[in-house]
């Protein structure tokens, strides 16, 4: 690695400056991101062989994912426990929760499955806030205009402009279910939303419940689920594979039960996909501020399915993950703290980069700075100050009470956020891209939906802040709606059970992958990111 | 010669609340021994050798004489009648069959360490035992015996019955005094102990129904009277209380040290359909098993303790091959799980993993990582608790560990 | 800094790097990690609980292993996560009435009356939230000054898995916090903004950014 400063010369030189320069900027901002996003890295990307989407950039890692041998076969079904339902929703962050709790409220019967428990996801931790044009100056064009020109005008603009106009319905449906808003004040106009300023965009958009609004919405929706009688709940059941028809359409899915160790096969009349994002393949070798499960499980078995990704090399690296201590590395510091008035420095004691710039933006000057000597190293560790000492003044309310998250973080790194910076570095945050969907969350193959961080277009090749709490509301409810009405359709046809599928689909990927001369040894989808991989049980008979 | 039922079950003395039919069958002569020299009561009590029987084993008269040593100038004595452990039911029948056998052995405590007040703290939920009590104490007090004692005393002694919560923590020591205290029977931490500082930091003597019914008979017969009741070295009678798979089950009083194959195979009839004996679990469920290998045990503390397990209360579950040992011992853990009182997050949560770790063992979908789990609980669990019933739990479920390595998958370590 | 520590896991035996977290010291086991794990160490989703014991200690307490540092000769223990048999059932309309909220806590949760003052609940809750008070004040029909208390929760249910008497005190909290927004929240700019788009307003141009990046 190239050379860096040391922490305590950078603390030094930060002391120098009685308020921090913005050093004047010689790159335009395309360029930036063109040399230094990891995005842009030479090895960051390749072309899929195979699939519906064969010839699209993909990333290189994930893409070895996608063009993987499936882990189960024909035998495994054999025995294994039989059920059905309307609709079968995989995923247990908010997009799940959402759809789930939309379908049963359509009138479906509800199974929804999580690969570890409801709400351990990367809704409950997320930290900065949801965006919702609600104040007067505001309007949904705005936020369509500032989401559009934040990912490089590539966003699908009928997804992008249904996000933006369901805000409103989905912040009254939150509230409904029992979320909390902060308030700027409480008294007057039934309680004054306060709107938080989110980088790349035009005007205060954010709406937050302190800096744990993931959390406040994700017990609520946990709840909500828990409590509803229309929904039976599998925590610990990852799904191993979808099922499908001869006609190639979506039959359900197979899980594995890890209390009872057995395969469970549930045929669904619809299934939602709601399984996230890969932050934990670490791409590019960064860190992640993803959660445990986030290893792109749904995206490897809708493809596999045959659904249309885009965009699979576009993500989102998050600029202010936390780089010391190690232990905490990767974890995340919300954007609220810059919005709030922390400042980037760099070595040197100066600031880079306008720290309320669209996030790729932010990221990749970091990244230059470190790649020019200009970073800061601690304990080994590389990166960039975040100054939190404007949030700190003594105008300023205490840190504990404006960001509560953040002072827990700064008291588990052992600073003092009123004298010493944080060393932040760049964490994988999002997935951009994703399955393919129309604005009821379908997918090209019929009777498999998708909401949440899995689908893409709806943000482009970059997500602003406070969107994707947006994104698996809005989209989550609207396949959640979708498949209820889908499911009564076909109730209606029929009122036998759903038929069973089976995993044809996998013998024909078997061959599309033996043809194009590719390694079917490679099983996925992960389900755990660690080095030990789980064994699934199969009971002896099965497999003599 | 037949032992059984020699003395507290003898069927004389089993008269109810009826006073005057107590004193004919030999009752009062006890307490008018301990009234003529009340100074050599625990002397006569440390000769005899009398126990704990409420499941401790420890020898009573050092309670009697730190209580009488402490000071205070309104010590307590407590007759502890909270018995609520699976297994166990001596008590109850006791105090419902004899209660002035143990009334008059609580008066006798109650005069040796000068005590003025007696409670009988008993658990309500135990059939007519509380009603019982409360006629014979109310005999006992229109009798010209109160005031014999007050006499010899130089104070008046008051005497309550008074319901315990029922729960199973409610017989602990500490919890005793915490309930008599109008609180909820939360354990404490000891020290300090209730003989030195219990009921309103006043000394207080808790002695078990059992222990106490005993006095009576070794004022009255001596000490030496009483060591010839047991077998060998241990001394007196003790009440076991029999259950499980035996033809037989019931309440039994045999000389205190007769074996375990005399109790189940001779007493209880032998097992239930013939089946073989595969183990049991003394004292309760909060202490070890014993297997086949030990039917030779003398049933007496310090004999069961020499073979890493405990007497307890006598309670003797017995269980036979073809029933499973750990389907049991969940149902043990559940019962400790429910009766935990909540101090101590340790002792709830600790009991609920393994609970659950139980429940799939026993449901046969554990993986070899459960049982280490299991293992390591049992380590890091013991003394975490203010008082024992964690412990207890943990007791029970490294005893089968180490008893019946096999029923939980585990290999039998081959000698080398 | 190569100096290792060594801590056991649910009866394995682990080699640590100091200042790991417990949870960062399990990734490293033989087996695949399921269960107990969620965030990583933001501590918010609240599944890594488990009892810690510390080397040469009597108490065994209960932590989130990814905000517990590891010390030498540390034993944890991981506790399950259990959807019990008894849940206290409600929807989120039922809570729309606000007069009747008194009732409505009794009859949902009839078991806050039964609180014991253990205090079980405060030393098992890892967030240091005065659980046992807030239950005191949800039976006395303080109902915000209770509901505030269990802002930070993170509902881990540590404090439900400690409670005797099957009180269920995050859910309690939760319930109180949910009823409050219900009940009370009404912004006027999201009242507005629901009114404006139900009569059809405010529909978005999806091509006014093409002609803005053409020109």
């Amino acid at each position: 690695m190239s050379t860096a400063i040391s922490y305590q010369q950078a603390c030094l030189n930060r002391a120098s400056h009685a308020t921090s320069p913005l050093r004047a900027d010689d790159l335009s901002r395309a360029a930036l991101l063109a040399q230094y996003h990891p995005d842009h890295a030479a090895d960051a990307s390749t072309l899929l062989q195979i699939g519906s989407s064969r010839g699209q950039p993909c990333h290189p890692r994930l893409a070895e994912l996608l063009q993987s041998n499936a882990l189960i076969d024909g035998f495994d079904l054999a025995g294994a426990e039989q059920r059905s339902t309307d609709v079968l929703v995989l995923g247990g962050g908010g997009a799940g929760a959402a759809a789930a709790l939309t379908a049963a409220r359509g009138g479906a019967t509800v199974m929804l499955a999580s690969k570890l428990r409801l709400g351990d996801s990367n809704t409950v931790m997320a930290e900065g806030g949801i965006q919702a044009a609600l104040a007067a100056s505001d309007s949904p064009q705005q936020h369509f205009d500032d989401a559009m020109r934040g990912g490089h005008n590539c966003a699908d603009p009928q997804l992008l402009a249904q996000l933006a106009s369901d805000a409103a319905g989905v912040i009254r449906w939150l509230i409904e279910l029992g979320m909390h808003f902060d308030l700027s004040d409480a008294s007057s106009d039934g309680g004054k939303l306060r709107y938080k300023q989110a980088g790349g965009c035009s005007q205060p958009r954010i709406l937050s419940y302190r800096d744990y609004t993931g959390l406040e919405m994700m017990r609520v929706l946990r709840e909500t689920v828990e409590l509803e009688p229309g929904i039976q709940l599998l925590n610990r059941c990852p799904v191993v594979e979808l099922l499908s028809h001869e006609d190639g359409s979506c039959a359900g899915a197979v899980l594995y039960d890890l209390e009872y160790q057995r395969f469970i096969v549930v045929s669904a009349r619809q299934t939602i996909l709601a399984t996230g994002g890969c932050g934990r393949l670490h791409l590019q070798g960064f860190p992640t501020s993803n959660h445990y499960g986030a290893t792109a499980d749904g995206l490897v078995l809708a493809y596999r399915l045959g659904a249309q990704l885009r965009d699979m090399d576009a993500f989102q690296y998050h600029p202010t993950g936390v780089a010391w201590p190690q232990r905490l590395r990767g974890g995340l510091i919300s954007e609220a703290a810059r919005s709030a008035g922390a400042m980037l420095l760099n070595g040197l004691g100066e600031r880079f980069v306008d720290e309320l710039a669209p996030r790729d933006v932010v990221t990749a000057a970091m990244l230059r700075e470190c790649a020019a000597g200009r970073g800061i190293e601690r304990d080994g560790q590389l990166g960039v100050l975040l100054d939190l000492r404007r949030l700190c003044g003594p105008d300023q309310p205490a840190l504990a009470s404006q960001l509560p998250a953040l002072q827990h973080l700064a008291d588990k790194c052992g600073i003092d956020p009123t004298r010493e910076p944080m060393l932040v570095y760049p964490t994988l945050h999002y997935q951009n891209g994703g399955v393919v969907i129309d604005s009821q969350g379908q997918s090209s193959v019929p009777g498999l939906l998708c909401a949440g961080e899995i689908t893409g277009g709806i943000h482009g090749r970059n997500r602003l802040m406070g969107n994707a709490l947006l994104d698996i509301l809005a989209f989550g409810r609207r396949a959640g709606r979708q498949a209820a009405r889908l499911a009564q359709a076909a109730r209606n046809k029929s009122s036998l059970p759903p038929l069973r599928g089976g995993i044809e689909h996998v013998y024909r990927w078997q061959r599309q992958l033996a043809l194009a001369g590719l390694d079917a040894s490679q099983q996925a989808p992960l389900l755990y990111p660690g080095q030990a991989r789980l064994t699934l049980h199969r009971p002896a008979s099965a497999r003599a | 010669m037949e032992k059984l039922n020699q003395v507290l079950l003898n069927p004389a003395v089993q008269v109810g609340p009826d006073l005057a039919a107590w004193l004919q069958a030999g009752g009062g002569l006890g307490l008018q021994a301990a009234l003529t020299a009340p100074t050599a009561i625990i002397r006569c009590i440390a000769d005899a050798d009398l126990r704990g029987m409420g499941g401790a084993g420890f020898p009573a008269w050092r309670k009697w004489e730190a209580t009488a040593n402490a000071v205070g100038d309104c010590k307590y004595v407590v007759c502890n009648g909270n018995e609520d452990e699976p297994g166990t039911f001596k008590d109850r029948t006791l105090l419902s069959a004899s209660p002035h056998q143990v009334i008059e052995g609580a008066l006798i405590a109650a005069l040796a360490v000068r005590a003025r007040c007696l409670i009988f703290y008993l658990n309500p939920h135990q059939g007519s035992s509380l009603h019982t009590m409360q006629q014979a104490v109310s005999q006992w007090q229109d009798s010209p015996w109160p005031e014999k004692l007050a006499a010899v005393m130089g104070h008046t002694l008051e005497i309550k019955v008074v319901a315990s919560s029922g729960r199973y923590i409610g017989g602990e020591e500490t919890a005793v005094v915490a309930s008599l205290e109008a609180g909820f029977p939360f354990p404490r931490k000891k020290p300090p102990f209730p003989a030195e500082q219990g009921i309103n930091n006043q000394p207080t003597l808790i002695n078990n129904v059992e222990t106490l019914a005993n006095v009576s008979h070794i004022l009255r017969h001596g000490a030496g009277w009483y060591r010839a009741l047991g077998v060998g070295k241990a001394c007196g009678t003790k009440l076991y209380s029999l259950s499980g798979d035996v033809l037989r089950p019931g309440l039994y009083e045999l000389p205190m040290g007769s074996s375990l194959q005399e109790l189940v195979f001779h007493y209880g009839g032998g097992m239930l359909q013939g089946k073989a004996f595969k183990a049991v679990f003394t004292g309760g469920p909060s202490n070890t098993l014993l297997t086949a290998r030990d039917l030779d045990v003398a049933l007496d503390f310090d004999s069961v303790w020499l073979r890493h397990s405990r007497l307890g209360t006598g309670a003797m579950i017995v269980i036979s091959e073809g029933s499973s040992i750990i389907r049991k011992v969940a149902e043990y853990i559940d019962f400790f799980a429910k009766g935990s009182c909540g101090q101590c997050p340790s002792c709830k949560c600790g009991t609920f993993q393994l609970a659950r770790l139980l429940d799939r063992v026993d449901g046969g979908r554990h993986s070899p990582a459960d049982l280490d789990a299991l293992q390591h609980l049992c380590q890091i669990l013991p003394g975490s608790g203010r008082c024992g019933l964690i412990d207890g739990a943990v007791t029970v479920v490294k005893s089968s560990l180490h008893t019946f390595p096999e029923e939980y998958g585990l290999l039998v370590q081959q000698p080398v | 800094m190569s100096e290792t520590i060594c801590i056991s896991i649910d009866g394995k035996v682990m080699a640590a790097q100091p200042g790991d977290s417990i949870l960062q010291t399990r990734l490293h086991g033989p087996d695949a990690v399921t269960a107990n794990i969620g965030c990583m160490g933001q501590g918010v989703c609240g599944s890594c609980r488990c009892l810690v014991r510390k080397a040469g200690e009597r108490e065994t307490v209960s932590r989130l292993a990814c905000e517990t540092v590891v010390e030498d000769g540390m034993q944890v223990s991981f506790i399950d996560y259990y959807q019990p048999d008894h849940v206290h059932r409600y929807r989120p309309h039922d809570l729309r009435d606000g007069w009747q909220a008194l009732p409505q806590l009794q009859q949902t949760f009839p078991e806050t009356a039964h609180c014991r003052h253990c205090g079980g609940c405060d030393r098992a809750c890892p967030r240091g939230i005065p659980v046992q008070q807030g239950i005191a004040l949800a039976s006395r029909g303080e109902l915000p000054a209770a509901a505030a208390l269990f802002d930070a929760c993170i509902m881990c249910n540590l404090c439900t898995l400690a409670c005797p008497e099957n009180i269920r005190p995050n859910h309690v909290g939760l319930y109180l916090r949910r009823a409050q927004a219900i009940q009370n929240l009404r912004p006027g700019d999201l009242l507005r903004r629901l009114d404006q788009q139900a009569r059809g307003q405010l529909s978005i141009d999806t091509t006014a950014h093409l002609a803005r990046s053409e020109s």
